[in-house]
C-alpha cells in the first residue's frame, strides 16, 4: 500500500466524483492525478462548478471518492471508514475555510486549542502551543476574546493558527480569502506564506483570488472536472 | 472533552437566549401544570377521604361478620367489652366508639318516614364523628334518653322543629316491634342526604332499650392517626381484630366508590402526564432541529476537524438537557408559586357533590412529597431523551455535505 514517495505529502490517482442531483448523474472529478510534494505552497483554481472544493473534499477525506485513490504520506484513505477518516482528518490535516469557520461558542484560545483537545494533549502543553502560534499569527491579545469580537481578517488568522497548532501533515484552505478586503487579505496570504516557509508544512489552496495565485508557488487550474494546467511561479 | 462538551453546549443553548427562554417556558409551564394538578387531585383525594372517614364512618369499622351486607339486628359484635378493651390499649387506634344501627321509622304528628336508627355513645362519637359538629340548631346529645337529633331534610320533609316530640318504632331483636317517644333536642345539617334526611340519632342506652340488645353493639368505628394507614390491607390491626365471628374493615373496603375514585385521579394524572410529557417531547425535538439546522455548517466543520459522531450526539443530548433544567427550574418555581397559593387561598367549587361527597369548603392543594418529585425528574429525563433523535442526526452529517447544504 505504502508505495510513493515519503516527500510526496498527497496523490491522487485517477480520482473520480458523481453526484446525482435530482438522479441525473454529475461528474464534479472526473479523474484526476495529482502529486503535492512537502513543503508545496499551492493554489488550485478553476471557474465556479469546476470541481475545485469537490477536489479538496476528496483529499482532505471530507468525502469519498467514487472511483480512485486518494494517498495522505503514503497511506491509502480512500476505503476508510468514517471512524477511521474522522481520526485520520484530525491528526493529519488542517483546514481553513470561507468565513464563519470558528465555533462561535468558544474563545480564540478554546478555538485554536479545540483539535488538539481530540487528540488528547495535556493542558499545559496546548496552553503552551496556543500562545506559541497566537504570537505567529500576532493575535496574542486576542486569547480570550470570542470570534464576533475580532474582524474577518482576525478570525482567518485564529483559523489559520487552529489549522497549524496541532502540526498537520497538510493544511487544505477552500478560498480562505473569499470575504476579505484584498488588504487584508494580502496580510492573511503574506502570513501563511511565512508560516509556511519558517515552518516547512504543505499548504494546499482553492481560490479564484488573484492574490493567493500571485503569492502561489505552484498554481494548478482545474477545468469541467479535470486537471487543465499546472503552472510553477518564479521566484 | 467531557467538560469542554458541557461548557459548548451550555453556551450554545445561551446562544439564542430568546429560543431558550420561549422553550424552557413551555417546558416549565407544562411541568408547573403538572405539579399544580397533582397538587389539586392529592387535596382533592384527601377532601374526599376525609369527608367520608371524618364526616361518619371513621378510618375503620369492626362489625359481626354479615351484618353489613343483611343489616340483620341480631348480628351483633362478639364480646364487645373485650374487643372495646383491645382497642383502647391498640396504639394504632386514636379513638374507638359503639353503635347500634338499625331499621326504623319516625312518626310525627302528621308524617311517618323510614329512617336508620343511630344509637351512639354521646362521650365518644364525636371523637369518630361530625356529629357534634354538624348540629345546627339544638344541641348535642347529653345522654338524656328523650333526645333524638334529626337532620334539617328530615326536619323539613315531616315539619318537625326543636322540642317537638317524635316516636321511633323499630324492630327488636328477640322479635316484635317497639315504640318510643323521643324530643327533638338537636337538628344537625351534614351536607349529604343519607345523615340529613334519612337518619335519626339518639343515645345508646335508648337504642339498647328499644331494640333489646342490651350491652351489645352493631358497629365500632375506629380512627387511625392518618386514614391513609387504613389504605393497607396487610395492615395486623385487620386480622387482629377479626377473630371468628367479627370483621375489621377500613374504608377502602367501606366504601369502595372512594377507593375507586383515588384509583381513577392516579389513572388519570398519569394520563395526563404522559400526553403532556409527549408535547414537551415534540416541542424539545422542534427547538433542537432548528437549532440543528442553523448551525449544519458548524457541525459540518466539527466533523471535518476531527470530532467524533458520539461527542457531538452528547453536545447535542447535553443542549437538551440543559433546556431540562431551564425548563424544569421555572417550571417548579411556578408549580409551587401556584400550589403555595391556593394551598393558602384554596378552591371553592360551590356545594358541589361528588361521588356523594360533598364539596362545602374550598379545596385546598396539597403537595405529596412521595411523586411531587417525579415530574421534574421525568421532565429532565424527557427533555434529554428528546435530545437523543437530533443528537444522533447531527452525529451522522457528512461534513462536506452540511457544509455545502448551509452556504
Amino acid at each position: 500500500m505504502n508505495t510513493s514517495n515519503t516527500s510526496n505529502v498527497i496523490v491522487t490517482r485517477g480520482l473520480k466524483k458523481t453526484y446525482h442531483d435530482n438522479g441525473v448523474p454529475v461528474e464534479a472529478v472526473r479523474g484526476i492525478d495529482f502529486t503535492l510534494t512537502e513543503g508545496e505552497f499551492t493554489a488550485i483554481i478553476g471557474p465556479s462548478g469546476s470541481g475545485k472544493t469537490t477536489f479538496l473534499n476528496l483529499m482532505a477525506g471530507l468525502d469519498t471518492p467514487t472511483d480512485g485513490e486518494v494517498e495522505l504520506s503514503g497511506r491509502l484513505i480512500s476505503g476508510m471508514s468514517g471512524k477511521e477518516l474522522s481520526s485520520y482528518r484530525r491528526d493529519n490535516i488542517g483546514f481553513i475555510f470561507q468565513a464563519y469557520n470558528l465555533f462561535p461558542v468558544l474563545t480564540v484560545e478554546e478555538n485554536i486549542e479545540y483539535i488538539m483537545l481530540l487528540q488528547g494533549i495535556h493542558k499545559k502543553e496546548r496552553h503552551e502551543r496556543v500562545m506559541e502560534i497566537l504570537k505567529q499569527v500576532e493575535l496574542e491579545d486576542y486569547a480570550d476574546r470570542l470570534p464576533s469580537k475580532l474582524s474577518g481578517g482576525q478570525q482567518q488568522r485564529v483559523a489559520v493558527a487552529r489549522a497549524m497548532v496541532s502540526r498537520p501533515k497538510l493544511i487544505i484552505a477552500d478560498e480562505p480569502t473569499a470575504n476579505l478586503d484584498s488588504k487584508t487579505s494580502g496580510d492573511l496570504l503574506d502570513m501563511m506564506k511565512r508560516l509556511n516557509e519558517e515552518t516547512g508544512m504543505t499548504f494546499l489552496f482553492s481560490t479564484h483570488d488573484e492574490i493567493v495565485m500571485k503569492r502561489a508557488k505552484k498554481v494548478v487550474t482545474i477545468r469541467d472536472g479535470l486537471l487543465f494546467k499546472t503552472a510553477e511561479s518564479t521566484p | 472533552m467531557f467538560k469542554k462538551l458541557i461548557m459548548m453546549s451550555w453556551r450554545n443553548v445561551m446562544r439564542n437566549r430568546r429560543r431558550t427562554i420561549i422553550t424552557g417556558i413551555a417546558i416549565g409551564a407544562g411541568l408547573a401544570s403538572l405539579m399544580f394538578s397533582d397538587a389539586l387531585f392529592a387535596g382533592m383525594n384527601a377532601h374526599m377521604v376525609e369527608s367520608t372517614t371524618r364526616t361518619w364512618m371513621g378510618d375503620a369499622q369492626i362489625h359481626r361478620a354479615g351484618f353489613r351486607e343483611t343489616a340483620r339486628i341480631s348480628y351483633t359484635i362478639e364480646d364487645p367489652v373485650r374487643i372495646q378493651s383491645m382497642l383502647a390499649a391498640d396504639t394504632l387506634v386514636v379513638a374507638s366508639t359503639g353503635r347500634l344501627i338499625s331499621p326504623a321509622s319516625l312518626q310525627s304528628a302528621m308524617e311517618m318516614k323510614p329512617v336508620t336508627l343511630m344509637g351512639v355513645n354521646h362521650l365518644t362519637e364525636n371523637r369518630i364523628s361530625m356529629l357534634e359538629v354538624a348540629i345546627d340548631t339544638g344541641s348535642y346529645l347529653s345522654g338524656d334518653s328523650m333526645e333524638i337529633i334529626i337532620g334539617y331534610k328530615l326536619a323539613d320533609d315531616m315539619d318537625i322543629a326543636l322540642g317537638d316530640i317524635a316516636v321511633i318504632t323499630a324492630a327488636m331483636a328477640d322479635s316484635g316491634f317497639a315504640s318510643r317517644m323521643f324530643m327533638v333536642s338537636g337538628i344537625c345539617k351534614f351536607g349529604s342526604d343519607q345523615y340529613d334526611r334519612y337518619t335519626a340519632y339518639v343515645n345508646i342506652e335508648s337504642a339498647e332499650s328499644l331494640l333489646g340488645l342490651k350491652g351489645e353493639l352493631h358497629e365500632i368505628a375506629i380512627r387511625f392517626p392518618d386514614p391513609m394507614i387504613a389504605m393497607d390491607p396487610d395492615l395486623v390491626f385487620y386480622s387482629t381484630f377479626s377473630p371468628d365471628s367479627n370483621k375489621a374493615e377500613g374504608w377502602p373496603i367501606l366504601a369502595p366508590q372512594i377507593a375507586s375514585m383515588l384509583k381513577m385521579v392516579n389513572v388519570s394524572m398519569a394520563i395526563m402526564a404522559a400526553i403532556l410529557f409527549g408535547l414537551v417531547l415534540f416541542g424539545i425535538i422542534n427547538s433542537l432541529f432548528m437549532s440543528v439546522y442553523e448551525r449544519m455548517y458548524e457541525f459540518g466543520v466539527m466533523k471535518a476537524v476531527g470530532t467524533s459522531k458520539l461527542h457531538i450526539t452528547a453536545m447535542v443530548l447535553l443542549e437538551a438537557f440543559w433546556l431540562g433544567i431551564v425548563g424544569s427550574l421555572i417550571g417548579v418555581i411556578l408549580g409551587f408559586g401556584l400550589i403555595e397559593y391556593y394551598a393558602t387561598v384554596g378552591i371553592n367549587f360551590g356545594d358541589i357533590t361528588f361521588s356523594g361527597v360533598m364539596f362545602d369548603k374550598p379545596l385546598y392543594t396539597i403537595v405529596d412529597w412521595s411523586r411531587i418529585w417525579i415530574y421534574p425528574t421525568a421532565t429532565l429525563l424527557f427533555t434529554a431523551l428528546a435530545g437523543l433523535y437530533p443528537g444522533i442526526h447531527a452525529g451522522n452529517l457528512n461534513p462536506s455535505e452540511a457544509m455545502r447544504k448551509s452556504l
